[in-house]
């Protein structure tokens, strides 16, 4: 990260970052009390501004909206979900995962194209996985709340002949990786969760290069190829 | 910051922030967070029609800058729990939190052609120039006495981003400016007005 602490807490504060630079700042700041502080004390400063907008009446559809959003009471007329409807949601719910300001077309075009063509049932978390060295994400890792997962791959991965990709979750640094699924291309396809515990916020997701019948360790041998944090969805 | 206008200003100027100041916003963000929704009603008619200027400012779009209101409260219910009162001021919390879901939206590359199109904003872009925002700020704001110690160009890059939700590359090119000379100008402007803020 060549950017300096004080300039990612003036990139944060102003609104200069990319969506999921961040994210990943504001997972930094939930560790890091310090940073947080000064973060909370520049928004307090600079908040001032805000008042300078010209107030606008809301319309009686924006609670209501937030309302049937948060679920926990009924729309009072119940309507079936257009299809439309469910593409607008995995719109919607790319945007909070950072997806959505670094996406090129193809890649979201590619990734639209998966979720149309499925029944999608709500995802609770979603991990988009990226390279180390760029934020064009390779792919999406996705758990509804039965906890069933599925891996949507983005990009086609360069496999090596005698060599697979696996897949790897972290569900905590004392239980260590866990693989989750061997495929010799990328593909996209359902991931095994079983064996591990419930899925949280933050949860590392990885995929890496490994011999074709697995990594004879049961931990990741190869290199990282794409990794990504898990965030739960709205 | 909020404590400091009670109080010490006139009373034209200060109505809508004195209602602001007057509601214990961190109060109700804690009962948020004990599942109170009547709490984020309370929230909502206080907050909903200021930030719906705000995410109007940067999005200039009705449909989004509603949306991104909705976001917002819709956020502040399930992070609430992490609102931490001793780190600041619980408006300045909720406002962070919807300049991010409008600057999402803003930033979404998907929706490229419906947000850059100028045709298809609701309204002609009246927006204040950066000087006359920062002339909207109270006489006697400290953050006023701050902006106004800038280097102009300096200043409008700061204002700018922060009230249009430019990016880097955006503000430079407004400023006509290389992307690099613009960035740094940007976070040594800020460093500074945090500093004259002290």
């Amino acid at each position: 990260m060549s950017a300096s602490r004080d300039d990612r807490v003036a990139d944060y504060v102003l609104g200069l970052m990319e969506a999921a630079e961040a994210e990943a700042f504001e997972r930094e700041l939930a560790q890091d009390a310090d940073l947080a502080r000064i973060v909370a004390e520049s928004a307090a400063q600079f908040h001032e501004l805000d008042a300078t907008a010209e107030p606008r009446p809301p319309r009686d559809e924006i609670w209501r909206g937030i309302e049937s959003r948060l679920g926990t009471q009924r729309p009072p007329v119940a309507v079936v979900r257009p299809e439309w409807a469910a593409i607008w949601q995995s719109l919607r719910f790319w945007r909070w995962t950072g997806f959505g300001g670094l996406a090129t077309s193809a890649a979201l075009a590619a990734a639209l194209v998966a979720f149309v063509a499925r029944p999608a049932p709500a995802p609770q978390f979603v991990a988009v996985l990226v390279p180390a060295d760029s934020t064009a994400p390779g792919a999406i890792v996705e758990i509804d709340a039965q906890g069933a997962a599925r891996l949507i791959t983005l990009k086609d991965i360069p496999v090596p002949e005698g060599r697979a990709l696996e897949v790897w979750t972290l569900p905590s640094v004392e239980r260590g990786p866990v693989s989750i699924g061997l495929m010799p291309r990328a593909q996209s396809r359902g991931l095994s969760l079983t064996a591990v515990p419930p899925t949280h916020s933050d949860q590392l997701f990885e995929i890496t290069l490994e011999p074709a019948s697995g990594s004879p360790i049961g931990r990741p041998t190869g290199p990282v190829l794409y990794k990504g944090l898990t965030v739960q969805a709205l | 910051m909020l404590s400091s206008l009670n109080g010490t200003e006139t009373h034209h100027l200060m109505q809508p922030r004195d209602r602001a100041s007057a509601f214990d916003h961190a109060d109700a963000i804690r009962r948020c967070a004990r599942g109170d929704k009547g709490a984020l009603r309370q929230l909502y008619e206080q907050e909903a029609g200021a930030m719906l200027g705000v995410a109007m400012r940067i999005l200039r779009r009705r449909e989004l800058a509603e949306e991104a209101v909705q976001d917002c409260f819709v956020q502040v219910w399930r992070r609430a729990a992490s609102f931490d009162a001793t780190r600041g001021a619980g408006r300045a919390w909720l406002f962070t939190i919807l300049r991010n879901r409008a600057l999402n939206i803003l930033r979404d590359g998907s929706r490229e052609e419906t947000t850059g199109a100028d045709l298809l904003a609701d309204e002609p872009d009246d927006r204040p120039s950066p000087e006359s925002i920062v002339v909207l700020l109270d006489e006697t704001s400290r953050l006023r006495r701050c902006l106004e110690q800038l280097e102009p160009l300096r200043r409008n890059g700061l204002v700018l981003a922060y009230t249009r939700g430019l990016s880097h590359g955006e503000v430079a090119s407004e400023l006509k400016v290389p992307l690099g000379t613009a960035k740094s100008w940007i976070r040594r402007a800020f460093l500074q007005v945090r500093e004259c803020m002290q």
